[in-house]
């Protein structure tokens, strides 16, 4: 965060930092009034007293006795306690600060990409860019309470939770600012890289229907594989997660099963396995447990070499999650609805190098954002190929132009 | 107030006399320390308003029924939308009955050793290093456990205590290192520091002609412990233990990393997955989305501050009573 910048402008009388001096005036006499009523003595000897005290190196022959016969010293010593809360004035305050700053909250699938672009958009802008990423649960709920400039989800917002939002004086809308994929990573001793699933397998594989590595099911995709008799572990997210939306949403499309007992949500319940908090607590999860089977975003899978599984897209290819296979399936997006919900998970056999969980990301703003003058043009550059320029080497592809005008239409439509 | 001579004193009593400053000294420490103790109070009483209020919602539904409900799916779409504590609330038995279970011995043994064994030399340092356990913050804790602990356990603790103890049904099942063994050891670590400090000042306050007595009399040390210093000391043991008690069930942080947060049922295996009431609270209230889910974990919050006061009322209530019960009279230290 920047610290506090001294304003130059003469004359201007900044109001936060004149009701800050007013206060420390005010507070100060809280303490001498009462204490020069009680005992008695004459208010101009007790301030006197108090700023020999304080000023007495600074200030010559203002020593006690000197303050309390000679007019001179009691007069500067006064001048100068009360000089103190006039110069507060020149000194620019907070305010200026608070304008300087952007705060969001949210998914942390988006939080490498955001680490990337907080120090660049300093650099460009002077405006710093503070996130914490607490999940997209986290993210809705503290834009929903105003908390936050902006918050950021995978998820797009339910209508109880656009509902919700609404009650903080305007809507809050959904602007797609990033791409990328859920992948199912797994720790299996003896097992190799990129294991062949489908859909359906995954999700018998997270319903605890298929219980061992060897089950004929999986064997069946693998040809040729020799695998384990170790029994699965499923490793899910217990925090409200983007990455459980979108994995949720994808067997949800693919098993009805799935839908009706586990449904689609940033948090469910999980018939099976073992949680942990956030992508950093599957990870520590999968690499204490052979055998376990998670999800986690794909920017934490490259970066900590995770085994990962290859999933069966409708044209019935196995595309290796990647910048070219997230593009493609993006690339089947027709049109993007006026709420900017897009769901491009399972997508059509159109797209044979489509990877079936891929998801976007959104920023969520209120509709009457009261830094909307900071918030759209960091929105603005967020969208724009500038930034979308630091999302390949983190496994984020790149937004389509048709995302790109939706988002840019959604972002003129804030106000402050 | 400070600084006026007991000499002066005759002549400044009279109200006439007296100056302001002694006037309103008084009624001014008097309201502070009045405004001080009743802030404690408010602070209680407007925190459990808030946590039953916001528990409002999820209580209109379900009603006394949530407690023996045993469900938990935030998930809206589903046909099992719903909430219910019943799980939880055996996962918060299991894990503090048992904790304490191991912690209790231990603590006594630790404050036995530290009052009566050690080369007294050593007993300031020891007792120092027990009580810094205390400051290991939790959630420091918990990330031991997820990282170190959890795989021990994984690779070696629970299949040993399967294969010595296989027949009891507490140690059955596959071990996936975090579960509610791991969180129970995590909750061990926890409450020894604390019971074992109260305990060793419980066995400090036993007079020492008890103790030199039953020597004089031929007991050995073991003997006079037996005789002596634990059945004085009961009450206060029991203090220490149900104060270990209130501390294992509020546990959220480090146990939450440790448990592996399912719903497994009840059941008897301690190598299982669970939750507990803290722990699900503290996972979940970030990104709960749905009022109800919020009312829901604000609900199990009201049954956390329910169970302490009546923790605590128990524990007054036993230790008042075993100390009538001592010839002695002088129980507890609390």
């Amino acid at each position: 965060m920047k610290p506090l910048q001294r304003r130059r402008v003469v004359g201007y009388a900044d109001p936060v930092a004149v009701r800050r001096a007013l206060t420390l005036t005010l507070f100060y006499a809280m303490f001498t009034v009462p204490f020069a009523v009680v005992r008695k003595v004459r208010l101009a000897r007790v301030v006197a007293r108090g700023a020999a005290r304080i000023l007495g190196p600074a200030v010559h022959a203002l020593d006690e006795e000197n303050a309390l016969t000679k007019k001179k010293p009691v007069l500067l010593a006064a001048l100068a306690i009360l000089a103190v809360p006039i110069a507060a004035c020149g000194s620019s305050s907070s305010s200026t600060g608070s304008s300087k700053t952007l705060v969001g909250a949210g998914s942390t699938l988006v939080a490498p990409l955001l680490s990337q672009w907080q120090p660049e958009y300093e650099k460009k802008t002077g405006i710093a860019v503070a996130y914490s990423a607490i999940g997209s649960g986290g993210g809705i709920s503290s834009i929903t309470a105003r908390d936050v400039d902006f918050g950021a989800s995978d998820a797009p917002l339910t209508e109880d939770e656009s509902k919700e939002a609404e009650k903080g004086g305007s809507k809050v809308v959904q602007i797609p600012w990033a791409l990328a994929a859920t992948v199912i990573a797994y720790n299996v001793p003896g097992l190799g890289d990129e294991l062949k699933l489908t859909g359906p397998v995954v999700a018998e594989i997270f319903l605890g229907k298929i219980k061992t590595w060897n089950d004929p099911k999986i064997a069946a995709l693998n040809p040729g594989v020799t695998l384990p008799a170790t029994s699965i572990v499923p490793v899910y997210r217990t925090d409200g997660s983007g990455d459980t939306y979108a994995l949720t949403n994808y067997l949800s499309h693919v098993s009805p099963e799935f839908k009706s007992t586990v449904g689609t949500s940033t948090q469910v319940h999980w018939p099976v396995g073992v949680g942990g908090k956030g992508n950093s607590g599957i990870g520590a999860a999968l690499k204490a447990n052979p055998g376990s089977i998670g999800y986690i975003a794909i920017a934490y899978v490259v970066a900590n070499k995770f085994d990962y599984a290859l999933i069966q897209n409708a044209a019935g290819k196995y595309p290796v999650p990647g910048i070219p296979s997230i593009s493609a399936a993006a690339a089947t997006l027709k049109e993007v609805p006026s709420n900017n919900e897009i769901s491009i998970v399972d997508p059509p056999a159109s797209a044979p190098g489509a990877y079936p969980i891929s998801t976007f990301t959104y920023a969520l703003v209120p509709l009457k954002a009261p830094k909307a003058a900071t918030l759209k043009p960091f929105l603005k550059w967020a969208v724009s190929p500038e930034a979308q320029a630091f999302g390949p080497k983190l496994e984020f592809a790149p937004l389509p132009s048709l995302v790109v005008n939706a988002a840019e239409k959604t972002i003129a439509t804030v106000e402050p | 107030m400070a600084g006026y001579a007991h000499a002066a004193a005759p002549a400044r009593l009279s109200a006439a006399n007296r100056s302001l400053a002694d006037r309103v000294g008084d009624p001014i420490l008097r309201a502070i320390t009045w405004l001080a103790s009743a802030l404690a109070i408010v602070v209680l009483v407007a925190l459990a308003y808030k946590v039953f209020d916001l528990a409002g919602e999820s209580f209109s539904k379900y009603g006394f029924s949530f407690v023996v409900r045993q469900e938990w799916n935030p998930s809206e779409g589903t046909r099992a939308y719903g909430f219910g504590a019943a799980d939880l609330l055996y996962g918060t038995a299991i894990t503090s009955f048992f904790a304490l279970l191991i912690a209790a011995p231990l603590s006594i043994a630790i404050a036995l050793f530290l009052t009566e064994l050690a080369p007294r030399r050593t007993r300031r340092p020891v007792a120092t290093l027990v009580e810094l356990l205390a400051a290991i913050p939790s959630v420091v804790l918990g990330l031991w456990g997820l990282i170190v602990l959890a795989p021990i356990m994984r690779s070696t603790i629970e299949p040993g205590f399967n294969s010595v103890f296989g027949f009891v049904p507490l140690f059955t099942g596959t071990p996936f290192g975090v579960g509610v063994f791991t969180a129970i050891l995590i909750l061990t670590i926890m409450t020894v520091p604390i019971v074992s400090a109260v305990i060793r000042e419980v066995f400090d306050t036993v007079p020492p002609e008890l103790r030199e007595g039953a020597l004089a009399l031929g007991a050995t040390r073991w003997e006079m412990v037996r005789m002596v210093i634990l059945p004085y000391s009961r009450s206060g043991i029991v203090g220490a233990v149900i104060l270990g008690l209130g501390r294992a069930l509020g546990e959220a942080i480090a146990v939450t990393m440790v448990i592996g947060h399912t719903l497994t049922g009840i059941h008897a295996s301690l190598f299982s997955t669970g939750d507990t009431l803290a722990s699900r609270i503290a996972s979940e209230y970030e990104g709960a989305t749905t009022s109800l889910q919020i009312s829901s974990l604000a609900y199990l919050a009201a049954i956390l501050l329910v169970l302490a006061v009546i923790v605590n009322v128990a524990a007054r209530l036993i230790v008042r009573r075993s100390a009538v019960r001592l010839p002695f009279g002088v129980g507890a230290p609390t």
